[in-house]
């Protein structure tokens, strides 16, 4: 943490208000992109954004400088987030992958310009199980070591690898699918081609 | 050798436009909630403290009337001793006793009776054998 960050902190420990208005403009962008791929909706992503940045103000003093203070704001949201697919799962009745996959659900939209790759790449990361997409995109979109989102999900840093691991390889494995069957859409479209 | 993260090429979202300043309106609006849920708990805390007290006081003012140890112990209705025998552990009543009990209650002062043996001199007994006599008692 950065003496900055560190005076920050502590001013946001006395309530200064300004204080916390500079914090919220520094992970901003990141906390609600990490909870839009956390959900996968946008407006449930700005939604718990505007929570969590609520809870850093009232439980300020709880924070002990122990850990980076953005591994405490990570927690936070992932903890919100959890809850709030917890709840969505109960009121819905349905899975957690129905859930996650409904995109249009949010406000925000997609770019229709995505291409081929990055369109898989969201299918496969929205049907990801919870428990592997979170270290997964804390790791590969937040850039967080693995102690670090050992210490965000309060897990060994061993259970993280794995997850890590595992989630990747489902992504890989997903992407491959999707890669074999679009080029087989491909030939089969040449030789329609063709054969007219 | 760095690892292909395609993960890297996925489209970032922001924070909408305004996001601060609804963020800061509803701090505000938390904050007087706060307040004023505070001040609330605070008037419902000294609120039922002062219920119990009362509660407390007209209980022991005009229900519970006073009572003395006769009428504790059950004295005065002038239960006989056969009686009271039946209700009261038997060990008690080894005595015969006449039927009606009078019940007399007095202090005892027993400080009087207590001696502080350490201002007195020591005595030291002897003991001695006074007979000869093998099967009379012994007298001391």
């Amino acid at each position: 943490m950065s003496m900055d960050e560190q005076e920050l902190v502590s001013r946001l420990q006395e309530g200064d208000e300004t204080a916390f208005a500079q914090i919220m403009n520094t992970y901003k962008d990141r906390i609600v992109n990490y909870l839009f791929q956390f959900t996968g909706d946008y407006q449930k992503a700005v939604e718990l954004s505007q929570e969590t940045f609520l809870r850093v103000y009232f439980r300020a003093d709880k924070y002990k400088p122990i850990a980076p203070f953005s591994s405490w704001i990570y927690a936070i949201a992932s903890n919100l987030a959890k809850t709030e697919m917890k709840k969505v799962r109960k009121l819905a009745q349905v899975s957690l992958e129905d859930v996650a996959n409904d995109l249009d659900a949010g406000t925000y939209s997609l770019d229709s310009t995505d291409s081929g790759l990055i369109k898989n790449l969201r299918e496969a990361l929205n049907s990801l199980h919870p428990r592997y997409r979170i270290p997964v995109v804390l790791k590969d979109m937040e850039g967080f070591s693995q102690e670090e989102i050992a210490q965000i999900l309060k897990r060994p840093v061993g259970t993280v690898k794995a997850r890590i691991s595992r989630g990747r390889g489902y992504l890989k494995k997903k992407l491959e699918k999707a890669l074999s069957e679009n080029s087989f859409a491909k030939t089969s479209q040449e030789k329609a081609h063709e054969r007219a | 050798m760095k690892e292909l993260n395609p993960l890297e090429k996925m489209q970032r979202v922001q924070a909408p436009l305004g996001f601060e300043r609804r963020v800061l309106a509803e701090l505000a609006v938390r904050k007087e909630k706060n307040v004023r849920r505070r001040r609330t708990w605070r008037f419902s805390l000294a609120g039922a403290t002062a219920i119990v007290l009362v509660g407390f006081i007209t209980l022991n003012v005009f229900v519970l009337k006073k009572q003395t140890p006769a009428v504790i112990s059950g004295l005065d209705k002038r239960v006989s001793l056969p009686q009271a025998r039946e209700s009261m552990p038997s060990k008690m009543f080894q005595r015969q006793a006449p039927a009606d009990t009078i019940p007399i209650i007095e202090p005892v002062d027993y400080s009087g009776e207590v001696r502080s043996t350490s201002q007195e001199p020591r005595t030291i007994y002897i003991l001695e054998q006074v007979t000869e006599a093998a099967n009379t008692k012994i007298i001391y």
